[in-house]
């Protein structure tokens, strides 16, 4: 088996018609047979598709026809993106037989890209119940130590990214369900602007706190996937009516004289995280400040109070998704999902609408705060990968998350590993732009990325495999 | 922690959402209910009336 290779490496190689798609497809497809009956990253395989596509790509290829960065790229899509003819089930016994007539948006948007899709990957049920171990199907676990867990809710991307059986693939981010397994399973994960790309046809959580975006090994692979799923959608009524910035052509620009802001309070007094994730963000500062970039402190509000207002939105608007399923079919969820959500049906109106006024303080205060930077950092994730079996049911919501302030305000945020901590689990940053200023995250990460190397080092599992 | 009501008042609470919950569920989502009590007093806090508008939307359907 090959090296695991980055997407732009793949496609600098199929390009030059040095790799072959196909055979680069069949790569991902030993390691996915090899190390997906321990990972559990698919629900669903779809090998002979990914092979079709495989071969399509190639043809093109061939013919000097290829479409783009993407074509002949093996990737795969959280079961909350609608397949056309291919089951998405949201990792839920109640949509166990669903099969969509249409492709989500995105979806649609990355076959036309020439990706291979090699299949459906394992989620949270419905985006935010996990890791659960009463479904139809087990939870994604963690390719760096697969007794660990991945964070969720885009778990099997995160895994099955890790660990090469895929180059690249979907997620999406409700309060940190791209940058939570991204962190944990040491890639990058992008939650973009909210409005920036489409949700139609992805299963909802809660209208106002959604974001769709990818997940790969580098930043750079990010912004190459982003590129090819962004855009304006009249069937996303949140959809952004405006033009698509270049997300690539900055990269490699570096930070010298990129302004730095550091939400310091976020991750050393109001949820404190762990010594080597501290270690990492300092680090990180060090390397920016070397490059070039100013460094400065910022203050915004306790991370409390956007915890608080962004459960309280999420937990009143999944239930009134859910709500006509929790009255008949209740016992079809998981316990983790369904006490979850249940929570969300002691929430008054008047509750949720204070909590959306509140939002809007926060909108216009983080606004104010990041006027005179061009990214703000903070962390991720608390701490290293927990072990899968230690998950608390409520673990999520009673410390604050260092993620949902940027589901709250819209911004696009990033999650960079910045290395391995205690036991070899991954530890990482959180990069935080201007509303649809995704270049300058991607500008930012790709510069640490380059300067530190920590893209070198793949789980040992993965490793092993592609050594054979 | 606990929360600020009695079973019997959450259990009313219960019967008003249409749930159709067991009583281990119920006694579940009881303990957990002071986390979400900790929130809406949080977001409950007085707050100067001119900060709105809260919502927008769209006219114009696309």
């Amino acid at each position: 088996m090959d090296p695991i290779l980055t997407i732009a490496e793949a496609s600098k190689l199929i390009a030059e018609k040095k790799l072959s798609p196909v055979e680069l497809t069949n790569d991902c497809l030993a390691r996915m047979k090899a190390l997906d009956d321990t990972l559990h990253a698919f629900i669903l395989p779809t090998e002979e598709r990914a092979l079709a596509d495989a071969r399509a790509a190639e043809a093109r290829v061939m013919a000097g026809v290829a479409k783009g960065p993407l074509d002949g790229i093996p990737i795969g899509h959280k079961d909350i993106y609608n397949t056309a003819g291919i089951r998405t089930t949201g990792h839920s016994r109640l949509l166990e037989d669903n099969v969509p007539a249409q492709d989500a948006t995105t979806v649609r948007k990355w076959a036309e890209a020439g990706t291979v899709l090699m299949g459906k990957l394992s989620t949270h049920e419905f985006a935010m119940g996990g890791p659960s171990f009463d479904l139809p199907w087990p939870p994604a676990r963690n390719p760096w130590n697969p007794e660990h867990f991945t964070s969720g809710s885009s778990s099997g991307t995160g895994a099955a990214v890790a660990s090469g059986m895929i180059l690249g693939g979907t997620g999406s981010d409700t309060g940190g369900s791209i940058r939570g397994p991204a962190a944990l399973c040491g890639i990058a994960g992008i939650k973009p602007t909210y409005g920036l790309v489409s949700r139609a046809g992805v299963l909802p959580l809660s209208f106002s706190m959604d974001h769709a975006g990818p997940m790969a090994w580098t930043v750079e692979d990010c912004a190459l996937l982003l590129q090819a799923m962004a855009g304006y959608d009249p069937s996303d009524p949140a959809s952004a009516d405006r033009p698509v910035a270049d997300f690539v052509s900055g990269i490699g620009k570096g930070v010298k004289g990129m302004r730095i802001g550091v939400v310091r309070h976020f991750f050393e007094a109001d949820n404190p995280v762990s010594p080597a994730t501290l270690a990492g963000i300092n680090h990180a500062l060090d390397v920016f400040e070397h490059l070039g970039a100013e460094i400065s402190e910022v203050k915004l509000s306790p991370m409390e109070d956007y915890h608080a207002c962004g459960w309280l939105i999420i937990s009143s608007e999944a239930y009134a998704v859910h709500e006509p399923w929790l009255k008949t079919r209740l016992n079809d969820y998981g316990e983790l999902f369904r006490d979850r959500l249940a929570l969300g049906g002691f929430i008054r109106a008047t509750d949720y609408v204070q909590a959306m006024r509140r939002r809007r303080m926060l909108c216009e205060q983080m606004k104010a705060a990041m006027a005179g930077y061009d990214i703000l950092v903070s962390a991720s994730q608390a701490t290293e990968a927990p072990k899968i079996t230690e998950v608390s049911k409520w673990g999520s919501m009673e410390k604050p998350s260092l993620t949902i302030p940027f589901n709250l305000t819209g911004h696009p945020a990033m999650s960079v590993s910045t290395g391995l901590g205690a036991g070899g689990l991954p530890v990482s940053m959180q990069l935080i732009a201007k509303p649809f200023a995704e270049a300058t995250l991607f500008q930012a990460g790709h510069a640490y990325e380059m300067a530190v190397g920590t893209r070198k080092r793949r789980p040992m599992m993965a490793l092993a495999e592609a050594a054979e | 922690m606990k929360p600020s009501v009695s079973e019997a008042e959450f259990e009313v609470m219960v019967k008003q959402t249409g749930l159709p919950l067991s009583p281990e569920q119920k006694t579940t989502l009881y303990d957990a209910y002071w986390m979400l009590e900790a929130m809406i007093a949080k977001v409950n806090t007085p707050m100067p009336r001119e900060i709105e508008p809260a919502h927008m939307f769209t006219t114009e359907v696309r």
